[in-house]
């Protein structure tokens, strides 16, 4: 195959997004963003030869594949107007909940890969979601709970090591290509038009756009909001132990030292791609293009040299500017249809 | 110096916000060392008038006199320096902090060459506590104390300001008998000691009880003002609402005879609905007035859901509503347009066609995906059929203004084909022209045979489109009167809580 098949999944997580999103007259907060993104890869294209490459590439996607599913989860509960500090200690748990599917109880690879996500949603949602949603305890002070206490069990259940494993299923997952498209990234396209579809073609995703926009006017109109957010934390811890499964896959092992900072970057990437604290606006649209973000500046400042700490201070840089336009841009326009500008008069007539 | 004793005259105040013309050339006169009570209507313009007098609100126009000087505050704090200090209905206190604390909160606390002097401060707190006979240590947190003594320490602090003109806006209103009794003895020891104040209150009983002048404010006028000797409650109340009776106006009643479709009995929410009972009939408008503060809007949260009720029953169509199941309730045929539209009504940041279909679907499977097109297509006929005026089905309801978010709000819950729509403050905020629009979608509810309670505090708006109006007080429903034998005056009158 061509070089023209192989950056593939960036088009398509691009074109059709564009537009529809557009239309869809919410979350295209992200439009500067993937702006920046664009100038950001030709900029990258020109300056570094070895960038625009097959192989880098499917390096940089990847590499911000277990960034991309800690995202899209994370994005589902921040539009309902919260947040889940757990998710790096969950990614790290799964791991190990998938050992012990796999190795001690024999389960094959790919049972056990659906059972953890299935756990993890579990965990996710009967412990974040129940407090959060049912008993209604402030969603950072459960969660900085959770991160501790899954952290605390990881170590546990591993007695602080790392446990090697050996599954032809997971070494797929990890390095093998199908149509010269590495597996993860299939997985990362899937994930993607799954939540895309949920969150912008069903009711349920209503209700999470609703809880997250005004609560109180939700449940008035009957939307299930306990519901709603149980389910917004199940999704997320699901997600976070897809990504401890993939992270399992790349190291063929599980470590129980764990992605501490993951969720911060996943918080950068949600925020880029225009999805608000607080809730109600934004979309996984937006956060994969933040991801992208991310997983362009960070790959192609490394290729460029620069030393790590030189692109720590450029990307946290970037992202308070970007969502400092943002926000500025919302002042501005209340409604992010962008047509509202001139229709509004018409509506004061 | 004044003479002939008068502490304070504030003379033809005018006042605007926005469109509405809330004062229009009151005028006041308090002696010294007099109880002066301050009555009207809701929007009489006694609220702006207080709150011009403690410097929250700039007048447009007017002279306030106060011991002699001409004044005009700029912010509530030169009022205090001058010494004029205000106890409001919601009290102003740091619940965390101790009394003490409170009551001296801000630069009012004993100072030393280095810092606070908090032995000191301590000791002028008790004093002041002294004073006015209160019970509770200075060093209890204010969060502990009950709502009277609370209030207690907010006086506290006027004294501590040295105050020598109290405002007091509806003190009573979170106040039980007992307490309201020890309030007012405590305002008669004040008065001996040469504190004027001047008492809003909308209890009638608690006027005469209290004042020793009134005066009487109408649509922000001064209707007059003399001694409360040469009152009694029917005669404040006609100068109150004007003695031109409002005439019934809009179509004719045809509720009435109709079997009752909803029915609550014995219905109480603590502290804000005592054992309610009413009945709606298809068809029937059923009004609920009252004072702010009287549990209407807590009563109709109770029977939709929103709020769990103590005790009562709640019947549709002759089957019990279970208590607290909002989704049980729309299905069943209630709908609830609230009053904090902005907070509760819609999700503004949603489309006009994802908040029109919000109740309709509330009950669809949650995985399936929503017709679009479809809800489109209704929307905009809904749009059409009351009126609302907006770009685009698509556009956010943060785009569009008051009345039609209303709208909104009100065609949402008719598309849910409602047995009863309940609506508190239907017009709130909303211009005349949409009051009439929301008006004439009340009337076709009506004619389609919806049961509707409404409760407002503008009374004619009540008189316009209910059939029967029952009266709260203190949480109690106290009167159910007809539209033939309604007036503003006798509504007034048991929303006073007189007999």
């Amino acid at each position: 195959m061509t070089a023209a098949t192989d950056v593939e999944p960036a088009p398509p997580a691009r074109k059709p997004l564009v537009g529809r999103l557009w239309s869809w007259s919410s979350g295209n907060q992200f439009v500067g963003v993937l702006a920046l993104l664009i100038c950001l890869v030709i900029a990258f294209s020109i300056v570094e030869p070895r960038f625009f490459t097959v192989a880098n590439i499917r390096v940089m996607l990847t590499g911000v594949a277990i960034l991309w599913m800690v995202s899209l989860g994370l994005t589902v509960v921040m539009l309902t107007g919260g947040f889940d500090l757990s998710l790096g200690s969950m990614l790290s748990l799964s791991g190990f909940i998938f050992i012990g599917f796999y190795l001690h109880l024999g389960i094959p690879a790919l049972l056990a890969v659906i059972l953890t996500v299935i756990a993890g949603a579990l965990i996710g949602g009967l412990v974040n979601g129940f407090l959060i949603g049912r008993v209604g305890m402030p969603f950072l002070v459960v969660t900085i709970g959770t991160l501790s206490l899954y952290q605390g069990v990881t170590y546990l259940v591993s007695n602080g090591q790392t446990t090697s494993l050996t599954s032809s299923l997971l070494d797929a997952i990890g390095f093998n290509t199908a149509l010269g498209i590495p597996i993860t990234v299939w997985i990362m396209i899937a994930t993607f038009f799954v939540s895309l579809f949920v969150l912008r073609m069903t009711y349920f995703g209503r209700d999470v756009y609703a809880t997250g926009g005004n609560p109180a006017a939700a449940r008035l109109a009957g939307v299930n909001v306990t519901r709603t957010l149980i389910a917004a934390y199940a999704i997320a811890g699901g997600m976070a132990a897809l990504a401890g499964v993939l992270q399992d896959a790349f190291i063929s092992a599980a470590s129980p030292a764990g992605s501490g900072t993951i969720i911060f970057d996943a918080t950068a990437a949600v925020l880029l791609g225009g999805t608000v604290l607080g809730g109600g606006i934004g979309g996984v649209g937006g956060t994969v293009v933040g991801v992208l973000f991310l997983g362009v500046l960070q790959n192609g400042l490394s290729l460029a040299g620069l030393a790590a700490a030189w692109q720590q201070v450029i990307s946290g840089a970037i992202v308070i500017l970007a969502v400092l336009g943002q926000q500025l841009q919302r002042g501005r326009r209340p409604t992010f249809d962008p047509g509202a500008l001139f229709r509004r008069r018409r509506d004061r007539a | 110096m004044a003479s002939d004793g008068v502490l304070l005259s504030a003379i033809g105040m005018h006042k605007h916000f926005g469109g509405v013309h809330a004062l229009r050339g009151a005028d006041l006169e308090v002696r010294r060392a007099e109880v002066h009570s301050l009555v009207g209507a809701n929007g009489s313009g006694k609220s702006t008038l207080l709150n011009i007098l403690s410097g929250q609100v700039a007048p447009d126009g007017g002279t306030i006199t106060f011991d002699g000087a001409p004044i005009s505050f700029r912010d509530p704090t030169r009022a205090l320096a001058a010494g004029i200090a205000t106890v409001t209905q919601e009290t102003t206190l740091v619940p965390e902090l101790s009394v003490a604390e409170n009551i001296l909160l801000g630069p009012r606390k004993v100072r030393r060459w280095f810092g606070i002097d908090w032995k000191a401060s301590r000791r002028r707190a008790i004093e002041i506590q002294q004073m006015l006979g209160a019970e509770f240590s200075v060093d209890d947190p204010v969060s502990s104390l009950p709502p009277d003594q609370q209030q207690l320490v907010e006086i506290a602090r006027a004294l501590s300001m040295n105050a020598r003109l109290l405002l007091l806006d509806e003190p009573t209103s979170s106040l039980t008998e007992a307490e309201v009794e020890s309030l007012f003895a405590l305002v008669r020891s004040l008065k001996r000691r040469g504190l004027t104040t001047i008492f809003v209150s909308h209890r009638l009983s608690e006027l005469f009880a209290l004042a020793d002048r009134v005066t009487i404010l109408r649509d922000g006028r001064t209707v007059e003002a003399g001694e409360i000797g040469s009152y009694d409650a029917d005669r404040i109340i006609e100068r109150m609402v004007g003695a031109a009776p409002v005439p019934p106006a809009g179509s004719a009643a045809d509720g009435a005879g109709a079997a009752p479709v909803l029915r609550v009995r014995g219905l109480s929410v603590p502290g804000h609905v005592h054992d309610a009972t009413l009945s709606v009939g298809a068809g029937e408008a059923v009004g609920i007035a009252g004072l702010t503060g009287s549990g209407r809007a807590e009563l109709l949260d109770a029977i939709f859901g929103t709020r769990r009720p103590s005790a009562g029953e709640i019947e549709l169509d002759s089957a019990l509503l279970r208590h607290g199941r909002v989704s049980e309730a729309i299905e069943r045929g209630l709908a609830y347009v609230p009053g904090d539209r902005k907070n509760v009504g819609l999700v503004l940041k949603m489309t006009v066609a994802e908040n029109l279909m919000m109740a309709t679907t509330s009950r669809s499977m949650r995985l399936r995906t929503p017709p679009r097109a479809r809800e489109r297509a209704e929307a905009r006929a809904l749009a059409e059929e009351f009126g609302i005026v907006a770009a685009s089905p698509d556009v956010a309801c943060s785009t569009l203004s008051g009345g039609n978010q209303q709208k909104v709000v009100i065609a949402k819950w008719m598309q849910c084909r409602p047995r009863i729509l309940l609506m508190d403050e239907p017009t709130r905020g909303v211009d005349v022209g949409a009051k009439r629009e929301i008006y004439r979608l009340l009337g076709d509810a009506k004619a389609r045979g919806v049961g509707i309670l409404v409760s407002s505090s503008e009374t004619e708006e009540l008189l316009l489109v209910c059939d029967r109006i029952l009266v709260m007080f203190r949480g109690r429903i106290v009167a159910s009167i007809d539209r033939e034998h309604a007036t503003e005056a006798n509504l007034a009158h048991y929303a006073m809580g007189q007999q």
